[in-house]
């Protein structure tokens, strides 16, 4: 759990999206639809993007779960958090914790994303404010940030 | 929405697994990485007291591999794994575009191709691509194995073959070879996790001269109400005819006659209809293409 060992017993049918909210107080890690729908409770299982709605507590035996909690002090998330902020990439906020991670992955795996990938990347979050144009500019600014800086 | 209880097993190996089915097969689900089951029963629309965990087989059931000509997909492997993979070769286009335009990022990276198959519903998109390879399933269970054509698996909406003790464990079919290429085409209301008003995919053969037809497989999410499965008599109107406009313009009005689709409140059966044509057509030139060269 965010690099921190943990053990602990869950019931069957608890999700992972409830033992990280209710039982750790990861609240970064939002329900919107519960179905597989939003992507609003997306985190990385084994460094993959997933909906931790969609996945038992109890299929995560042994797997590492990451959380925008555990990215707090990843230099490359830091930077998108500042990104983010100056092109105000967040309205009302609930799909932002999500956005972040999953633009964390983006650029973990595609380290200069095109527009249309930046786009792919990111079509398993909504935004239903809509403001995705600035989300996808922040993305943008750090990997060419990275790159002068490479 | 709260999730209704059940009971989880999780097998220590694939063999404990099949022996818990052997007695406890009857009021059990089998659990993959349920992108499908765990909404379902969320909504209501499923329920078993007990769900078998096999995410963690990994290792028996996950894997890709490709000998003799033979492509044999684990029950567990992923989408992803499916477009991380160079084994499939360019023929298999019409698995790499529908692995593309399936659900979205994070339901790449954990649905399989065994659950996909299992669910058997007009919306699971890999089940036209394997009908079009001719592809059988494997089946397992604790008294054998058992091999059926993935056409004969598959017998109705959300209806399998699988026995109760029996875990589908590879879905496998001969690479093609040849003068061929393979193509998908879908379309939905929306561009990400789309519930497909139409799914095609279309394999064709052509032979030495590059105009005549040596064979067109061609499967649909839907053929009659909502069952995937081959277009059979427009399959046999095109083997021998040279590739045409006229050709597949009648090819076309064959396709719609033995279409029997119904609509709902996602598009009218004449609505697919239409779009089945023209994905006909759009596969039939576009492979050509490929195969010629272009």
């Amino acid at each position: 759990m965010n690099e921190a060992e943990q053990s602990f017993y869950v019931d069957s049918s608890d999700r992972l999206i409830d033992v990280l909210r209710d039982r750790l107080g990861l609240k970064s890690v939002k329900e919107g639809c519960g179905t597989g729908d939003c992507g609003l409770c997306a985190v990385l299982l084994n460094g993959r993007l997933v909906n931790s709605c969609l996945v038992l507590a109890a299929q995560c035996r042994g797997a590492s779960v990451t959380t925008l909690e555990g990215l707090l002090n990843d230099p490359l998330t830091r930077k998108l958090q500042s990104k983010f902020l100056e092109h105000n990439a967040a309205q009302c906020g609930f799909c932002t914790p999500a956005m972040l991670v999953a633009a964390k992955d983006i650029l973990t795996h595609t380290p200069r994303p095109s527009t249309g990938q930046i786009q792919a990347g990111l079509s398993g979050v909504l935004c239903r404010c809509t403001g995705y144009y600035p989300i996808i500019q922040a993305i943008k600014e750090v990997s060419e940030e990275e790159k002068e800086r490479s | 929405m709260v999730t209704p209880s059940f009971d989880l097993y999780v097998p220590t190996d694939l063999r404990d697994a099949l022996k818990f089915l052997e007695s406890n097969g009857g009021h059990t689900a089998i659990l993959a990485r349920g992108t499908d089951l765990l909404p379902r029963i969320r909504r209501r629309l499923a329920w078993a007291p007990t769900l078998l965990d096999i995410s963690g087989l990994d290792g028996d059931l996950r894997y890709i591999k490709r000998d003799d000509g033979i492509v044999r997909l684990g029950a567990l492997t992923t989408v992803a794994d499916l477009l991380e993979t160079d084994l499939l070769g360019m023929r298999l286009e019409m698995i790499r575009k529908a692995g593309e335009l399936f659900g979205d990022p994070q339901i790449r990276n954990v649905a399989t191709v065994g659950g996909n198959v299992c669910s058997a519903s007009s919306s699971e998109d890999l089940i036209p691509v394997f009908l079009a390879l001719d592809a059988k399933v494997k089946l397992i269970s604790s008294r054998g194995e058992r091999v059926l054509p993935l056409e004969g698996f598959i017998m109705g909406k959300r209806e399998t073959a699988r026995k109760n003790f029996e875990i589908l464990c590879e879905v496998f079919f001969e690479a093609p070879r040849g003068n061929c290429w393979s193509g998908f085409e879908k379309l939905g209301r929306r561009n990400i996790l789309i519930v497909s008003l139409v799914s095609e995919a279309l394999l064709l053969t052509l032979e030495d001269d590059l105009e005549t037809i040596r064979g067109v497989k061609v499967a649909l999410n839907r053929v009659a109400g909502k069952v995937p499965a081959r277009a059979a008599k427009a399959e046999a109107f095109l083997s021998g005819k040279k590739l045409t406009p006229e050709v597949i313009r009648e090819a076309q009005d064959v396709l719609a006659s033995e279409l029997a689709l119904k609509g709902d409140f996602r598009a009218s059966g004449e609505y697919r209809a239409e779009l089945a044509k023209v994905f006909l057509k759009r596969l039939l030139l576009g492979c050509a293409s490929r195969i010629r060269g272009g």
